[in-house]
């Protein structure tokens, strides 16, 4: 049930007479599976909250999240690359006039930060600590600091262009990254999932201080943010700390995101090369699926756990067991929507085998259900990992955070859970059959220049 | 019964049972959980093995969650997976870590598995062919992975002709001389009362856990704990550098390791405070300020003292690994040794010993978060005799640790130059890197590289 409610902030902010900005919505509370609420809240200049407030341990999540990633930058007439999302989000640890560069670590450090980083993605970009609960206040300031009064210094941007760099090297160096490359090149050839979250060296080196400027101005607002903290907390400590450091914060105009449509795929698709790391090779096949918030998202993320969770799972009874792989998995990601095999082949076989295997399993798929064991088996893994994710402070607020920057919608991953009891085997054979067909998929694979060997 | 201890921690309680006839088991009771986290903790691994088996404690831990003698392996995985259930293991040179999560609702049928796995395993004869076939291609695999490779060589050099030379899946040609009943032995060898510890996070009461749990030891067969095997890295007395040859990388995984510490090392606390803020910390650590921050050789940099899977009754070993630009490498190297000496000469800062005071104390209560965390420090407790310290005993600990005591222990504990160095990278342009960085050095003075490996030979 979403129900509104407003509350003044007023006594909290006498003298400041900024009454207006000194109230927030409350969107709605949701129950989750322990019986725990998560509470959602929006502040007058676009900023929203979630908060689940647990008291096990004296400790908090707090993460934030922005509604941008390598998409926006692709897509932005102004910037037109690749790469800068992601070292930009390198340069929010570079210091801005209160704290300097090496001071936010160092601070966050002191407070007893734990699991502190930054992560980029295709459609968003997240920051993320834990901290002891007491340090809440301070966790905040900081945060708020950064995203309102980042500097960004022209010879720190060069440092971090080769610590960037470096990072991209070392992807560079595994054979599975050129594999996930190739794959959106090849499923893509209009929407900009086909450019990597990371970019090229020579764009990276490239990049000046005025784009990065420009990208922080545009993208990093209080309208294109959410707050999400789990943990030690409660609505009367944290929403007067959120609206005192995030609170005058002004709204922005947010370019949209214009995709072109990407052109209906009639055949299967394929792509081979070589790697000079690998010694083995690499197997990728990506179907087209529809997004998270499509009811046929609900059947196929069931379908990729029968496919590839546990020791029974479908996939690495047949390619791992039978030592044709080392490593076999599917699953379902959402922006690129895609349902994905990815197969490491051991050194005596071939991607050529494991595709037959794969298209063999799919074939059984569509000529029959499966058993209701093995549906039952694939709905309590899922809820065994779910339960795994809700009770840690981090992952909770991860599975918030990815849903709702994917669909809008936090809660979308709980959602799809219920959805799974109310699946039955055919609705999965009815995905395969609509989803899994030659004409609907991209084959990636990437082999050893001398198999066995280094080159 | 003895109840040796009960702690009350708000509605979260523990507590560790025994007695000669019963069980060992450590409880952390959450009523608020929806999941049961099982371990079951055999108090023996891999340093038991024959030099050239390498690998059959894996294999016969493997093997046990593949058929008992009521269910094959399909039947047992799919009754397991069925409950919402997984049961894996973990093999480690001094133990062995079966490690069980279940949707609580099904917790009780999933003790019948987990005890129809660890008394009654069947060991079939193609179940162990398969199982050798897919560890034998796992171990090829890692010629791929450029960041496990330094450490194999490390092993290698540093603990030749011990069993901690080969990691604990072992080597291809150790694996391949394993026989199914060399497994059989090992399990029969392994699974005995003395050997057993029990570890339960879970939302039911100790009194439930203890019937099942009596029933199970019932069954299993006495027997005594082996006197434990100590294993002193052989280290180099001037740095040493391996390079394991692969070319066209643009990174290179960089390792230097020396002898570390062990878990009873009263010395622990003092390394790791001067451990977090030379290296150990990320963002922070000098490591990390200098070669990433000032000047972007790297994205990687870090040291540590748990490289062997944490501190044990093994010394083990310090390592300091990085990952730069192909292009830093030599430079990198350099760079990291010179300042192992400024701090092995000169320790630390007041301001870097204050931050890593502040940021271990304040953040020492993630270590208690959860049932889980606070169940893994009670089993390493007990499994290496060393107290879990409550926070104002952590704090006072830390907050006496100058730079005085950081120097002594540093001279006590460690060496300014016996460094084992592993570089993985191509090996003429590690040549000539390492040439040009040494320009106007004598000869006789610069590093070379003393030995090229292959990596086929790491993983033979």
């Amino acid at each position: 049930m979403q129900f509104k409610k407003f509350i003044c902030l007023g006594l909290v902010l006498v003298g400041t007479l900024h009454l207006e900005a000194a109230s927030y919505e409350k969107l709605g509370e949701k129950k989750l599976f322990n019986g725990e609420t998560v509470q959602e809240y929006k502040f007058p200049n676009g900023l929203k909250v979630l908060m689940v407030a647990r008291s096990q341990a004296p400790v908090l999540t707090y993460q934030t999240w922005f509604d941008v990633g390598s998409l926006n930058e692709k897509l932005d007439k102004k910037l037109n690359k690749t790469g800068l999302a992601h070292l930009f989000e390198h340069m929010m640890f570079r210091g801005t006039p209160q704290y300097p560069d090496g001071k936010f670590d160092e601070i966050t450090s002191r407070l007893g930060s734990d699991k502190q980083n930054a992560t980029t993605y295709y459609y968003r970009t997240n920051y993320y600590e834990s901290v002891p609960a007491y340090q809440l206040e301070k966790i905040m300031e900081l945060e708020a600091d950064r995203m309102a009064n980042l500097h960004i210094d022209a010879e720190l941007l060069e440092k971090e262009k080769g610590a960037v760099v470096g990072e991209l090297r070392r992807a560079l160096d595994n054979p599975n990254r050129l594999a996930w490359d190739e794959l959106m090149r090849l499923m893509y050839a209009e929407s900009p999932y086909r450019y990597t979250v990371l970019g090229t060296e020579e764009e990276i080196k490239g990049f000046t201080q005025e784009e990065a400027d420009y990208f922080y101005k545009t993208f990093y607002a209080p309208n294109n943010c959410t707050l999400i903290v789990v943990g030690d907390t409660k609505e009367e400590i944290l929403l007067p700390l959120v609206e005192k450091f995030y609170g005058k914060m002004k709204t922005q105009e947010i370019p949209k995101l214009e995709f072109k449509n990407e052109p209906a795929q009639t055949q299967e698709k394929r792509w081979e090369g070589k790697h000079p790391q690998a010694t083995s090779e690499v197997m990728l096949i990506g179907y087209r699926v529809p997004s998270v918030t499509d009811p046929d998202a609900i059947p196929l993320s069931l379908l990729s756990s029968h496919l590839s969770q546990g020791m029974e799972a479908r996939l690495r009874k047949s390619l791992v067991d039978k030592g044709i792989a080392v490593g076999a998995s599917a699953g379902v990601s959402s922006r690129p929507d895609l349902f994905e095999f990815s197969v490491a082949l051991s050194e005596k076989h071939t991607a050529e085998e494991a595709l037959k295997v794969i298209d063999r399993e799919i074939a059984l798929l569509h000529q029959s259900q499966i058993s209701k064991p093995a549906f039952e088996r694939a709905l309590n893994q899922e809820l065994l990992n779910l339960y795994g994710s809700i009770s840690d402070n981090n992952s909770l607020a991860n599975l918030f955070g990815e849903y709702l920057m994917l669909s809008g919608n936090h809660m979308r991953g709980l959602e799809i859970l219920e959805g799974y009891k109310k699946l039955n085997p055919s609705d999965l054979q009815k995905a395969a059959k609509k989803y899994f067909r030659k004409e609907n998929r991209s084959v990636v694979i990437v082999r050893p220049v001398k198999k066995g060997k280094v080159s | 019964m003895k109840r040796l201890l009960l702690v009350t921690v708000g509605v979260l309680f523990f507590s560790i049972w025994a007695l000669a006839e019963e069980p060992r088991l450590i409880h952390e009771e959450d009523p608020s959980a929806l999941i049961s986290d099982i371990q079951v903790i055999v108090k023996t691994g891999a340093v038991e093995e024959p030099l050239n088996k390498t690998g059959i404690t894996n294999i016969f831990s493997e093997l046990m969650l593949r058929g008992t003698k009521k269910y094959d392996r399909q039947k047992f995985q799919s009754n397991l997976e069925k409950l919402g259930a997984t049961l894996g293991v973990s093999v480690y040179h001094d133990r062995i870590v079966f490690s069980g999560r279940v949707i609580k609702e099904n917790t009780f049928e999933f003790m019948k598995l987990l005890e129809e796995a660890l008394l009654y395993p069947k060991f079939l004869e193609t179940e162990f062919n398969s199982l050798k076939v897919e560890i034998i291609n796992e171990i090829a695999h890692v010629k791929n992975s450029n960041n496990r490779l330094g450490g194999l060589a490390i092993r290698q050099e540093l603990f030749k002709g011990t069993p901690l030379e080969k990691p604990v899946v072992g080597t291809l040609s150790t694996v391949r001389t394993i026989q199914l009943n060399d497994v059989v032995r090992s399990y029969n060898n392994a699974l005995h009362r003395a050997n057993l510890l029990f570890a339960i996070a879970s939302p039911f009461k100790d009194s439930q856990w203890k019937v099942i749990l009596k029933d199970i030891w019932k069954k299993l067969p006495d027997g005594a704990q082996r006197a434990r095997r100590v294993f002193e890295p052989k280290v180099p007395t001037e740095p040493t550098l391996i390079v394991i040859h692969k070319p066209k990388t643009s990174t290179g995984v960089l390792t230097f390791a020396q002898r570390g510490i062990t878990a009873q090392d009263q010395e622990r606390y003092t390394l790791g405070v001067g451990n977090f803020s030379f290296g150990g910390e990320p963002l922070v650590s000098r490591l990390f300020r200098t070669i990433r921050g000032e000047l972007g050789w790297t994205y990687a940099i870090n040291s540590g003292y748990g490289s062997m899977g944490g501190l044990s009754y093994q010394p083990g070993l310090y390592t300091i690994v990085s990952t730069p630009s192909v292009e830093f490498t030599a430079k990198t190297l350099f760079k990291t040794l010179s300042s192992w000496q400024d701090y092995l000469r000169k320790g630390l800062k007041k301001d870097e010993i204050v931050l890593a005071q502040e940021s271990l104390v304040n953040s020492y209560p993630f270590e208690f978060e959860s049932s889980e965390k606070r169940l893994g420090h009670k089993v390493y407790s007990e499994l290496y005799g060393v107290p879990t310290l409550s926070q104002e005993e952590y704090k006072k600990i830390i907050d006496n640790i100058g730079n005085k005591e950081i120097r002594k222990s540093l001279k006590d504990k460690q060496t300014e130059k016996g460094w084992l160095i592993t570089l993985v990278a191509d090996k003429d342009m590690v040549e000539k890197l390492l040439a040009e960085e040494q320009k106007g050095i004598p000869t006789e003075q610069q590093l070379k590289i003393s030995k090229v490996i292959n990596p086929s030979d790491l993983v033979e």
